[in-house]
């Protein structure tokens, strides 16, 4: 179905800001609302998931090494369960979808086009990664590659040009509430690290497969020293009262005001958001079409991408009246319902497996 | 002004007919740009481009926004979870 090859390191660059670009908005401040000021410390425990799901995710892929998870939970525990599992996964892939382009069209609609209505944003950006999809998967690392650079030097120099307003003792006290304000926080981010879990979509298209334990341990490294210096860079610029801003890096890319020239730099943050957004879209859309396609056993994934696109709007809208609605969803559901599909699902996977493998070989012996 | 508010909601709870023609002119225009390119694939290729642009014409009748749907039912499940989360 498909007969693109990428490198695992192009698999790694569309991974990075298919996890890193919602998450550097809106992590540090729903993390600052349990950790206060230790929320730089919740990156490093989430990673742990993002580390158990990349291992998980590589170790079912050896075990069928040329299948995508749809195709292979059927072999692990039967046609009909496999399939229910199946469109479990991907009923949670297109719902993330559809949430990702809401999350992307509240901000540009909150920061910069107040006026355009959020259906006309959410749309443009899905026909834009349609057409992407549409390209295969070589197209899609291309285009991560592509994007690499300008989605990351835009983020590293924010450091640099930051640092004059840096107020380094809002760090202290460190650990001041115990181990348990940043545990609480770092169970949001865990969301955002077991996306990962998509690596298992991509693996079987990798050139060269032997490196994709490397590079999926590779992204969850850098994503969570990402995470790590985004949440201390806006601890250091804005303190405590980094809980109460939606989008925190936005508001402290604010205070950039360099030798009298680099001013304003808000801009430049929406384009890192959109780069990295229209990536991560893109990758989650490849996914659920390549999935919806291996599920329904077609022979094309190409023309079911149209009407999944018309379904990926519709989710970006069902039941989701207003921002207040949504946030509190990504808050207290989304944590938990990522969690249950893109960590426990596969490792049940992955048991099964493991054990009817040690049968069948037990059974030979004997 | 109350009974104004009443109207509009009541008014929501209609068949959303202008999103319902936009989206039947998006689907006219897929149809028209795909269909060609799929006069080779298999019987089921074919049926399932069919099914699934006619459950998002389907859904489009609908005032999503206000209605449940998986999201909602996801949210209804992990409550107690949530409840962990909520300080």
């Amino acid at each position: 179905m498909e007969k693109g090859k990428i490198s695992s390191l192009q698999m790694a660059m569309m991974m990075y800001p298919a996890i890193v670009a919602t998450a550097i908005l809106s992590v540090p401040s729903i993390t600052a609302a349990y950790a206060e000021q230790d929320l730089w410390l919740s990156p490093i425990l989430a990673s742990l998931t993002g580390f158990a799901t990349a291992y998980i995710a590589v170790r079912l892929h050896k075990l069928y090494p040329s299948q995508t998870v749809i195709q292979f939970s059927e072999q692990i525990i039967g046609r009909i369960p496999g399939k229910v599992l199946s469109f479990f996964i991907l009923v949670y892939c297109i719902q993330s979808t559809g949430q990702i382009t809401r999350a992307y069209g509240e901000f540009i609609v909150t920061f910069f086009l107040f006026k355009t209505p959020l259906i006309v944003i959410i749309a443009s950006m899905v026909l834009l990664c349609a057409v992407v999809v549409y390209g295969g998967v070589e197209v899609l690392g291309r285009a991560a590659q592509l994007f690499f650079p300008v989605f990351v030097v835009p983020l590293i120099l924010l450091i640099p040009l930051l640092s004059p307003n840096f107020e380094i003792g809002n760090i202290l006290p460190i650990l001041e509430g115990g181990m348990m304000p940043p545990i609480k926080g770092a169970i949001m981010p865990s969301a955002w690290f077991t996306e990962i879990f998509l690596i298992l979509f991509f693996l079987p298209f990798l050139a060269d497969r032997e490196k994709g334990m490397k590079y999926g341990m590779i992204t969850v490294f850098v994503v969570m020293i990402t995470l790590v210096v985004v949440n201390l860079i806006v601890l250091f610029v804005l303190g405590i009262t980094t809980a109460s801003k939606e989008y925190p890096l936005m508001i402290a890319s604010r205070y950039i005001s360099y030798a009298d020239f680099f001013e304003n730099l808000d801009a430049v943050i929406m384009a890192i958001w959109i780069v990295g957004a229209f990536v991560k879209i893109s990758v989650f859309y490849y996914v659920v079409a390549l999935g919806t396609a291996q599920w329904l056993n077609l022979s094309d994934y190409r023309p079911i991408i149209w009407p999944i696109g018309i379904l990926i709007v519709q989710f970006s809208f069902w039941s989701l009246p207003s921002t207040m609605e949504f946030s509190r969803y990504q808050n207290t559901a989304l944590p938990f319902y990522a969690n249950f599909i893109q960590v426990f699902i596969p490792l049940f996977l992955l048991v099964v497996a493991v054990v009817r493998k040690r049968k069948q070989i037990g059974s030979k012996t004997s | 002004m109350n009974r104004r508010e009443e109207g509009k909601r009541k008014g929501e709870r209609k068949v959303r007919w202008g999103a319902f023609f936009a989206t039947a002119v998006i689907i006219i225009v897929i149809i028209l740009f795909q269909w060609p390119k799929m006069k080779q694939a298999p019987k089921k290729d074919k049926w399932a481009f069919g099914v699934l642009l006619l459950i998002g014409w389907g859904l489009s009748m609908f005032d999503l926004q206000h209605m449940g749907g998986p999201t909602a039912w996801i949210e209804a499940l992990f409550r107690p979870f949530g409840k962990f989360m909520e300080k």
